[in-house]
């Protein structure tokens, strides 16, 4: 009986050691590949949203979310020249299935430049449509879901159906999304109050 | 006929996995809402479930009856991680669409059910032959039914307009209902083709099994 246990065990560990081995090596081929995919992404979104920037800052530690839901992984002050002209947040927040990760670009003057979708695991072409390009909330203006956004002053309301579209059969993913828009457009103009950095 | 063929095809359409054993439904109705991802999930499936009736086929004479089903999900687990891995190093758009279907792979009863019944009873040949034909089968009901469903509910396929701007998309086949609406007229297909292959002498009119 204690025999065939200790057999039975051994086998079992034999196949599990084998896993291990198969797996960590085909993660240490892709674990650097996905690492440069996801700094390249970063580094191209903040290029992306602040075109004009030629340098940006680490500035987590300074901000604070206003909404307890809502997580700011990471702050950028975005410069040119040496002076600030905008913030770029990377916030989480609940969203349809799991926690969403946005990148928001707030500029100095206190509007949003521009949202970007990082990670949503929402439904597949319904709130996963909140980081499709192709998708439109308004058709006849070709306007995305995180499109409507740019040019928001940071002190609207961000509520669904008032002054955001929502993305068609997906309300819960919209106010999510809206929610961490709005807690890191709060967060950034913060800062940049504090900084004195608006005009 | 030969048997390796015999079961080759037995996957295609006679036992579909999809239409005839009806395993596996979630995440097929799931993640039909666009081809891009019918496809990613059909190749990561049938990656899968080759990989795993390989090596279970191969071992199966050191599995001891009564842990076979931790050791099958350790193997079936560990081609899942690969894959998913592989994809975000690699395909990472892909990766992102697909979203928590792929790591679900491990669970999915199609492996788990040919791998219990199939791999660990038969030679290496026949399983990895049994894996393919059941990957293939699974892959044209999941590409089939994206198409049907990107075109009608987003009058696109892969992203590209097909159908005229005109052309208001009908919602209704991205959202689960359609899911099952097109589901049903694909199993409906599946039969027919089954009635007419078993007609047939060959048992097989059309090689291509209705693609």
């Amino acid at each position: 009986m204690i025999k065939s246990m200790f057999r039975l065990g051994i086998t079992l560990a034999l196949f599990a050691s084998g896993a291990c081995v198969a797996l960590a090596v085909v993660y240490n081929i892709t674990g650097p590949v996905i690492k440069t995919q996801e700094e390249r992404a970063l580094t191209a979104a903040l290029k992306d949203i602040f075109p004009e920037s030629d340098g940006f800052s680490d500035i987590t530690k300074e901000l604070q979310s206003s909404d307890p839901r809502i997580q700011i992984l990471k702050a950028y002050a975005m410069t040119k020249g040496g002076s600030l002209i905008g913030v770029a947040v990377k916030a989480s927040g609940p969203s349809y299935s799991s926690n969403a990760i946005l990148l928001s670009g707030i500029k100095v003057d206190g509007t949003i430049k521009q949202v970007r979708v990082l990670k949503i695991s929402d439904t597949p072409g319904l709130g996963a449509n909140a980081a499709n390009p192709g998708y439109f909330v308004d058709k006849a203006k070709k306007v995305t879901f995180t499109g409507q956004f740019e040019g928001k002053k940071v002190t609207d309301p961000f509520k669904v159906k008032e002054d955001v579209q929502a993305i068609t059969a997906s309300t819960i993913t919209s106010r999510s999304l809206s929610a961490i828009v709005k807690a890191s457009a709060d967060a950034a103009s913060a800062y940049i109050s504090q900084k004195g950095g608006a005009k | 006929m030969k048997r390796s063929t015999a079961v080759f095809l037995q996957g295609l359409v006679i036992e579909n996995p999809l239409a005839i054993i009806m395993i596996g439904l979630c995440s097929a109705l799931a993640v039909t809402t666009s081809v891009a991802n019918g496809i990613g999930m059909s190749l990561a499936m049938t990656f899968v479930i080759v990989a795993s009736e390989f090596i279970i086929s191969l071992f199966r004479k050191l599995i001891p009856e009564s842990v076979r089903i931790p050791i099958f999900i350790i193997i079936i687990a560990a081609f899942t991680t690969m894959v998913d891995l592989v994809m975000k190093a690699y395909f990472p758009d892909l990766s992102q669409a697909m979203g928590v279907f792929i790591p679900l792979i491990v669970v999915n009863c199609i492996i788990m059910g040919r791998v219990e019944a199939f791999a660990s009873k038969e030679t290496v040949p026949h399983a990895v032959l049994d894996a393919l034909g059941m990957g293939l089968g699974y892959t044209w009901v999941l590409v089939g039914m994206s198409v049907v469903r990107e075109l009608l509910g987003n009058g696109t396929i892969l992203g590209i307009q097909i159908l005229p701007e005109s052309f208001q998309p009908i919602l209704f086949f991205v959202l689960p209902p359609g899911g099952f609406l097109v589901f049903s007229l694909f199993i409906s297909l599946n039969l027919f083709l089954k009635k007419k292959w078993l007609e047939s002498p060959l048992g097989c009119p059309d090689p291509e099994g209705g693609n």
